[in-house]
């Protein structure tokens, strides 16, 4: 038994036959850290005891050194 | 988004009396499917009952007045109240003492998970021995994030007006999974790349037969403008 959309599978349907072009975008496995840092996300075993808040402010303080200045975080734990 | 979907949790229920297993396995299992939950007193949302799905309700284990269980459980579920309703169905009351999230939408624990000195230790490789591999595994794209949602693949040309807030129609989807009307939807790019999250409006059945139209509403930008060349309609 699992959560809904859980490993959900979705079978893909092609309208046309298109190729994307190498000269702009990237692909996300292709990403550089820098590039990883601009949007990604870390998904955190935060320690009980601790603010979800503090968490992520602690952990953009390590982070800062590489440039990020923006981190947030999502889901907060209300019991 | 990862709001919107189910939870899982493991917590500690701490029961105030002696409970024979047969009661606790059965009642337990009654708190399972649709239930009605007042939100706790202290809490983020409005006092009022509301109805909420529990998905499954497992003990994982059981040592003296301690139950270690497991849940999914519907967004909003709240899980101290759902443990103290049980105590009081069983009649010796029950308090939650410990609970963790394991999973949220189709994110859970063997993804990634990274604690925060994990973070410290992969940027100092990184800034100091010049070692990504740490960093990289901390940081994840963000299209792992919303795998759960069905996408809808663009054309290298309509990225860039998506990217500006237009909505999304016929002749920019190259590639798309099946939706319904009024669904969550990611915009990816042929590449792959998250472009945007948008509404449908029209369910996918629909597109085999459109030329024209629009399908998809974009709601939030998440690919900045410009990242793909803008799309100049050919005079005719």
């Amino acid at each position: 038994m699992g959560l809904p959309f859980e490993n959900i599978k979705r079978d893909v349907h092609v309208l046309r036959d298109e190729s994307t072009e190498d000269g702009y975008g990237i692909y996300p496995e292709k990403r550089t850290i820098s590039q990883k840092l601009e949007g990604g996300f870390i998904l955190l075993d935060k320690p009980s005891g601790i603010r979800s808040r503090t968490a992520a402010e602690t952990a953009k303080r390590m982070l800062s050194s590489l440039g990020v200045s923006k981190l947030g975080y999502s889901g907060t734990l209300e019991q | 988004m990862l709001l919107l979907g189910g939870k899982e949790y493991v917590g500690i229920m701490h029961l105030h009396g002696a409970v024979s297993s047969e009661t606790l396995e059965k009642t337990i299992k009654s708190f399972t499917g649709k239930i009605t939950q007042l939100p706790p007193v202290r809490s983020n949302v409005k006092r009022a009952l509301r109805e909420r799905e529990v998905f499954y309700l497992d003990i994982l284990e059981v040592m003296d007045k301690d139950v270690l269980f497991k849940t999914g459980v519907q967004s909003g579920t709240y899980i101290r109240k759902l443990v103290h309703d049980i105590g009081q169905t069983l009649g010796t009351g029950a308090h939650m003492s410990e609970l963790r999230r394991t999973k949220v939408c189709s994110l859970k624990e063997s993804d990634r998970l990274v604690t925060l000195q994990d973070i410290d230790d992969a940027v100092f490789y990184y800034v100091n021995e010049n070692d990504g591999k740490f960093l990289n595994y901390c940081v994840q794209n963000i299209e792992s994030a919303i795998d759960f949602m069905p996408k809808v693949f663009l054309s290298d040309y309509a990225v860039d007006t998506i990217c500006h807030g237009s909505p999304v129609a016929v002749p920019g989807i190259v590639k798309f999974n099946d939706f319904s009307k009024n669904e969550k939807i990611a915009l990816f790019s042929l590449k792959g790349e998250l472009v945007a999250i948008g509404d449908s409006i029209v369910e996918s059945q629909n597109l085999y037969g459109m030329e024209k139209g629009i399908v998809v509403k974009t709601d939030s930008v998440v690919m900045p403008i410009g990242t793909y060349p803008k799309y100049e309609r050919e005079k005719v």
